[in-house]
């Protein structure tokens, strides 16, 4: 199939991938993982796994998406050869998979910003309990679907009207937000002694081996590298396009993007809380909202002594969140919906028929917590497979000729250098053997019927819901593969 | 502030947002260069 339509500019295809990397995760898992492991000590174990894990995977979805121009199914099954085509359907579901929660998580955004920008959120006595009935009830169900179809509408005008206009208007938006709620939190009486604690580290911490796997899985999952949602975005990028360096933008973009959250976080947190102030950052909450939706309300009351101002600073909060959100629920649509456009079904089409199988399978998410947790669970852990699958089909494409070839092939920039192949070839395949090991293991540990398939969130829930939906893939992969290969593909 | 602090944040910051600075301006120069050549 001719690839049609492109981003316009390297500025609106970086803007846009910055939308994918910067999430809900940057703004408030990072800051209580950072809180759960030493502050300062999980810093220098993040920045050295940004280099060895995320930036070249980043890498390589640029070269994998951008040579291939076929989503995850096609991309892998011409890099790897046609027999793992799974493995791209794999990739493709995880997002999708995580689409379906992710839009409900987009929706408490939504709704916690209207209750700032109206006051109301400022008129409740308990938090907890606010909450808890908002969870509860129909509301959730109802701000995923409005997300959803908002997305949908996004997703269906196309690369160029719809994705690149809407990023570069969210995107910049989202970081003069950051900035503003950054300058407010330094300047905040005793916010010095957050900005210590973020930044002092503990040399019996840094030693502590799950220190480090924490820092691995939060670079996994706060960059987007091995997602397969760069590697849809790739599919636009015009040929001159350079690849290395727009990935290295995309990483060290992210990361500053976190720090600055970070910085936001811990300097409001120490100033305006008492003195259980890290317990309450490391505090994870019902699905591990509660620093965000329940104990940062609290502290907007009093970052001023003007009441307007508080609820212009959270309700400032609370849309930068519901940005993030939206920029990043944007790829995800957008993969899905590349994936069936693959199938050669027109766009249209293909948008709402994600659309509603979005809205359908987010309902369960939508309103029952513990499904959301399970699903977070098994997926959150399936990205890390989905990585080994990139690097898996670079390492059968031949990493020297893909390095070569690819990635510093036609419209690059900067030449990588011999380093990558030891990077991709690996480092990141050892990483993912770590990783996914001790995440299981550890599941043993917290679980005794760690087996059982249908407990929330232990090892035998992802293996089971894995091996079906691998399984399943690998059964139809000809099917699969055979109709996204075809030329007949309607764009 | 002790002496570990402000060393992690210099390797922090300094990895982290001033690689964004380096690579940012070398995007603008390749930019600028391509524009030059004509390139499209």
């Amino acid at each position: 199939m001719k690839q049609q339509e492109f981003f316009t500019s390297r500025w609106a295809l970086i803007i846009a991938t910055i939308g994918i990397a910067i999430g809900t995760g940057n703004i408030w898992r990072f800051s209580r993982i950072v809180a759960q492991n030493g502050g300062g000590s999980f810093l220098i174990p993040w920045v050295v796994f940004l280099l060895i894990w995320s930036l070249p995977l980043i890498i390589a979805e640029f070269a994998i998406g951008k040579s291939a121009r076929y989503g995850p199914v096609g991309a892998i099954a011409k890099t790897a050869g046609r027999q793992f085509g799974w493995m791209g359907a794999f990739i493709a579901f995880v997002a999708a998979a995580i689409m379906f929660y992710y839009s409900v998580v987009t929706g408490w955004c939504l709704r916690y910003f209207l209750s700032a920008a109206s006051g109301s959120l400022f008129d409740i006595a308990d938090h907890l309990i606010y909450w808890e009935t908002f969870s509860a009830g129909y509301q959730p169900l109802m701000f995923h679907t409005i997300s959803i179809l908002l997305v949908a509408f996004v997703v269906l005008r196309g690369i160029t009207k719809g994705v690149e206009k809407v990023t570069r208007l969210l995107v910049p938006s989202l970081l003069i937000i950051l900035i503003i709620l950054l300058v407010r939190a330094v300047t905040l009486p005793n916010a010095v002694e957050g900005i210590k604690y973020f930044f002092t580290p503990d040399i019996n911490i840094i030693l502590d081996h799950k220190v480090w796997l924490n820092a691995l899985t939060q670079n996994a999952w706060d960059t987007g590298a091995g997602w397969g949602l760069i590697m849809a975005y790739a599919i636009y990028m015009r040929r001159r396009e350079d690849i290395s360096l727009n990935a290295a933008l995309i990483g060290f973009g992210n990361n500053t993007v976190s720090i600055i959250a970070g910085v936001t976080i811990f300097s409001t947190v120490f100033a305006l809380s008492s003195v259980d102030a890290m317990e309450q950052v490391a505090k994870s909450g019902p699905a591990n909202t509660g620093l965000t939706f329940i104990y940062l309300p609290m502290l907007f009351e009093k970052i001023t002594p003007s009441s307007t101002l508080n609820i212009i600073f959270a309700s400032l909060f609370f849309i930068a969140l519901f940005f993030a959100a939206v920029t990043s629920l944007i790829s995800m649509v957008e993969l899905a919906t590349r994936t069936i456009i693959d199938f050669g079904v027109k766009r249209r089409r293909a948008v709402i028929l994600v659309a509603s199988a979005a809205i359908l399978l987010g309902i369960p998410s939508a309103v029952n917590m513990n499904i959301l947790v399970n699903q977070d669970w098994v997926w959150g852990v399936g990205l890390i497979l989905s990585g080994a699958f990139i690097s898996f089909a670079i390492i059968r494409y031949g990493v020297d000729k893909f390095r070569r070839e690819v990635i510093n092939g036609y419209g690059s920039d900067v030449q990588i250098g011999k380093w990558y192949n030891y990077v991709i070839g690996i480092l990141v395949p050892l990483q993912v053997v770590i990783l996914i090991s001790w995440w299981l293991i550890s599941s043993v540990s917290w679980e005794p019927e760690w087996w059982n398939p249908f407990l929330m969130e232990n090892a035998g829930t992802v293996i089971f819901q894995w091996a079906v939906v691998i399984g399943f893939f690998m059964a139809f992969n000809k099917l699969i593969v055979n109709n996204t290969l075809n030329e007949n593909q309607s764009g | 502030m002790e002496l570990s602090t402000i060393l992690t944040m210099i390797f922090v910051i300094g990895v982290v947002v001033g690689g964004l600075g380096f690579f940012l301006s070398r995007a603008v120069k390749y930019e600028k260069l391509k524009a030059k050549n004509g390139e499209d």
